[in-house]
Parts: structure tokens; C-alpha cells; sequence
């Protein structure tokens, strides 16, 4: 039975890819299934778990508890090691409780589109910018794993290689790397269980009453409109949305978010007038992110993207602003 | 690289040279400004008349919409594996570009700050700076991290990365 579902599952990926331009043609159907399983898993599964992020020489250990429910999905995460954090998301909303400064950031998301999963066209896709193919079975956390890789096809963004469990879909590993295959990042579940999750685990444990709330108050905008457009984009990546809102404590700024279907860049336009911080042209590195810093038109740029640094600076160098007509 | 583009816009560039230059003014947006202020100077000594506002983007996309050889895909291995003869009409068409660029200039007329045109100019750094990342870094992040098609992926486990590293001592 599971056998034939699968036999008619990768059948009707290969229809889909053979109906699709020919650049995505290249991705076997299989692996293009496997990495649709493990959206959906994501998606559709309740679990608990424990997993540790390693970037560079920092490891960390952090518990999960998700509840999905129809249009009420809660997510909760807690860093077990350093400085204490948590953070709950919900269908809409993001907040991120930071004891040590008795802090709560909270992020609303104006459209919903990205936030339910990717639909299956948008992982289609993925098939343009990076080659797909399965990779290896391994045991991890107990769990029989199936590995899918996307190896980026330019230089202009990192690869990834996903470990899901072989009957539920679900992701038990996943490293970034770059193009020498160097690691640059890596989530991986040191335990993990699939299925009931009692709803206490879900809420926030920080007593946060009376704590500082900042609010991001994302509003829509339209920024071109406002003068600043980008050159060129980014090759493979496409406006995704853009909006003004709140960075920490009240400082308003634009964002335009580009996205490649794996992977995002922001840029972050903010005016130079009444920054308390002098502003530092160049690049910096902040883990799997890099940041790049320049000057337009009395404003500050700011691309954030977690994406190789030479694409982060392509894409800052792009921005412009013209005085609108 | 003040002083190669000043040669580069006077055709005193040739090959590798005039391709590094080339490949300076996409990569850094200093330069590109240089380059549109020393049109805009020379255009102003010559008393040139200004084109209309854009003229440059719809050139420029008209250009990458062209299926010839003669605009071929904007980069720097494709560059250097062009004949001399290409290589001239390219660097035509960028001419034509740049007037675009100064076009705008004029009619939106943004604040241009005039720079020297010394050939002895000291040539700017064009590789990539590397600075201490913001103090918002982390705020940066956060915003940052809600739109990443990542979290479709990994769910709030993406979120163990915006704020890691976030170190600010308690307020008052």
C-alpha cells in the first residue's frame, strides 16, 4: 500500500516537473518529493523535541513544542544554554521574551501567504536555483533519515542538506554549507516526539506582564513609490514583500524582503538624521548572516541576508533612491 | 580607481584593465557615483543636453532584452572571453548608459558632490570592508528572520539564530 502511494506520489511529481519550463526539468522526482514530505511534515506535525544548533564555535541546545491545529498552529522554543530566551509563534504572530533585559520583541505578519507552508508550486521552483537529488539513509535521533541536497547553481547562495525521517517526513537534521562544503550551519535533534503535545507546553513560561513591549508594528508601504528602487535584483530572487516598521525600541524603518524560495535578503532603509549610532560602511558577519552597510541619499541601507557575503553587498550596491516626480 | 575610471571614461583603457574597471563600477556603488559626477561634469563643460529621466534603465533593459551578441550576459567571465570588436560596442553602450545616468541627475537634480578630477587621485579600496556588525544587529535579524521561507522549512527553530548572540545589558 505505502509502496504504491509512493510509486503514484513521485509519478505525479514527474508529471508536475515534466510540465514545468526546462530549467527545473533537472530535478529527479523523487528528491522532489522527499523535500515536498518534509514541507508538509513541517506543516501538519505536532512534536516535542530537543535540538542543538551549531555555527561556527557556538553550539546550543534548545527545546521544541509544536501543536498544529487547524488555523491555529503554536510553536514554542526555549534556548537551554547562555543567555535565557524564549519564543512562542503563533499563526500571525511572533513574540520573543528576553528575560535578562525584561523584554518582549513582537513581530505581526500582515499577509499570511509564506507563514502556512510553501505551496507546492513554490517548491517547484526551488528547482531553478539549486540541483536536487537524494542523498543518503542515516539514523539520527532513532529515527531512519532520507537525505535530499540542493546544491545551489551559482555562487550566489549557500547549499543545503536536509535529513527527514523516512515515514513521517519530518526534519531531523539540516546544514547549511558553503561552495567549498564547509559547514556553516547545522540544527540537529538530539530527541524528538512525534504526536500528542499537551497545550501547556505551547504557552510562554516568562511571567512578562510587566515587562518593556516592543512592537514592531509592521505596516504595508510602497517604497518605490517613495523614491527607492533596486537597479538590478539579485539573480534567481524576487520581491516578496515590503512594509515600514519598528526596530527595537522605536526606530521607524523601510524593509523590502527578496526571496529566493529557500532563502531571504532584507533591506532595511532608514534616515541618517537622528541615529544615535554613527553609521559603519562595509560588511559584517553575524553567523549564517552576513550584513551590509551603506550610505544613499542621507539614508542608511542596511541588506541583511543569509546568503553568501558577496551577494549581501551585490545586492546593497543595487539600492537607489530617486527624488519622486 | 578614481584615476582607471577617469581613463576608462577618456577610452584609455584597454582589455583586462578597462575589465576591472568595469567590474569595479558593479560591484561598488562609490565608484558608480564617481563615474555618473565625472559625466555630469563633463557634460556640464560641454554644455550637453539632458535626456529624459530614465532613459538609462530603459536602455539598459532593452539591452538585456536584446537576444544578439552584442549585449551579452553582464559578467566578468563572459567579459573576458569577448573579441576586441564586441568589447567596443559594449563599452559604447555603457557610454550610452551613463549619459542615461546623468540624465537623471539633472532632471531629479539630487545633490552631487563635484570631486577632483586629478589623474593622481589616491585609488579607493574596492575590496569588501569588514566592519563590527550594528548594535541592532540582532533587531535586524528579528525583523529579518519572520520573512525567511526558512521557517516554512524549520519552523521557530529558525529563531534560535536572531537572537543568539544578543548580549544587551538589562534596562533600568
Amino acid at each position: 500500500m505505502l509502496r504504491a502511494l509512493g510509486f503514484a506520489l513521485a509519478f505525479c511529481s514527474a508529471w508536475e516537473v515534466l510540465a514545468q519550463s526546462p530549467a527545473q526539468v533537472q530535478a529527479p522526482a523523487d528528491a522532489m518529493a522527499l523535500l515536498r514530505r518534509i514541507y508538509q511534515a513541517t506543516e501538519k506535525l505536532s512534536y516535542s523535541g530537543t535540538f542543538v544548533y551549531q555555527q561556527g564555535e557556538r553550539t546550543e541546545t534548545s527545546r521544541i513544542d509544536r501543536i498544529a491545529a487547524p488555523g491555529g498552529d503554536i510553536e514554542r522554543l526555549e534556548v537551554l544554554d547562555g543567555m535565557p530566551r524564549e519564543i512562542v509563534r503563533t499563526r500571525d504572530t511572533v513574540r520573543c521574551y528576553l528575560p535578562e533585559s525584561q523584554t518582549v520583541k513582537v513581530e505581526r505578519r500582515l499577509d499570511q501567504r509564506a507563514f502556512p507552508g510553501m505551496l507546492p508550486e513554490q517548491i517547484s521552483e526551488l528547482a531553478r536555483n539549486y540541483s536536487i537529488s537524494r542523498g543518503e539513509r542515516v539514523r539520527i535521533a532513532g529515527y531512519d533519515c532520507e537525505a535530499v541536497v540542493l546544491t545551489p547553481k551559482d555562487d550566489l547562495r549557500y547549499g543545503y542538506k536536509l535529513w527527514a525521517d523516512v515515514n513521517s517526513g519530518m526534519l531531523l537534521k539540516a546544514r547549511t554549507f558553503n561552495r567549498k562544503g564547509e559547514t556553516v550551519e547545522q540544527f540537529t535533534f538530539a530527541q524528538l516526539t512525534i504526536g500528542n503535545v499537551a497545550r501547556e507546553r505551547v504557552r510562554a513560561r516568562s511571567a512578562a506582564q510587566k515587562w518593556r513591549v516592543e512592537d514592531a508594528a509592521v505596516a504595508p508601504a510602497n517604497l518605490s513609490r517613495a523614491g527607492w528602487t533596486m537597479g538590478a535584483e539579485l539573480p534567481g530572487f524576487r520581491k516578496l514583500t515590503e512594509v515600514t516598521r519598528h526596530l527595537g525600541d522605536a526606530r521607524p524603518v523601510g524593509q523590502m524582503v527578496y526571496s529566493d524560495g529557500m532563502v531571504a535578503v532584507s533591506v532595511f532603509i532608514e534616515p541618517i538624521a537622528g541615529r544615535a549610532e554613527p553609521v559603519r560602511p562595509g560588511l559584517s558577519s553575524l553567523g549564517a548572516f552576513h550584513i551590509y552597510t551603506r550610505e544613499v541619499a542621507d539614508h542608511v541601507v542596511t541588506v541583511v541576508g543569509e546568503a553568501p557575503a558577496a551577494s549581501v553587498q551585490r545586492m546593497a550596491n543595487q539600492v537607489e533612491y530617486r527624488r519622486p516626480q | 580607481m578614481k584615476a582607471k575610471i577617469s581613463a576608462l571614461m577618456d577610452g584609455e583603457l584597454e582589455g583586462r584593465e578597462a575589465a576591472g574597471a568595469l567590474e569595479a563600477l558593479r560591484a561598488d556603488g562609490e565608484v558608480r557615483d564617481s563615474w555618473r559626477t565625472y559625466h555630469l561634469i563633463s557634460d556640464a563643460m560641454r554644455d550637453t543636453r539632458a535626456l529624459s529621466a530614465g532613459f538609462g534603465e530603459r536602455l539598459a533593459a532593452r539591452l538585456a532584452a536584446e537576444p544578439t551578441v552584442l549585449a551579452p550576459k553582464w559578467g566578468g567571465r563572459a567579459l573576458s572571453r569577448l573579441g576586441e570588436r564586441r568589447w567596443q560596442v559594449l563599452s559604447a553602450a555603457a557610454s550610452i548608459a551613463a549619459i542615461g545616468f546623468v540624465s537623471v541627475a539633472y532632471v531629479t537634480q539630487e545633490p552631487v558632490a563635484p570631486q577632483p578630477l586629478a589623474a593622481g587621485a589616491p585609488a579607493p579600496q574596492v575590496e569588501i570592508v569588514q566592519v563590527a556588525p550594528p548594535e541592532a544587529a540582532n533587531d535586524y535579524l528579528l525583523a529579518h528572520q519572520t520573512y525567511s521561507p526558512r521557517v516554512s522549512l524549520q519552523g521557530v527553530s529558525m529563531y534560535v539564530r536572531p537572537v543568539s548572540s544578543e548580549s544587551r545589558s538589562p534596562r533600568q
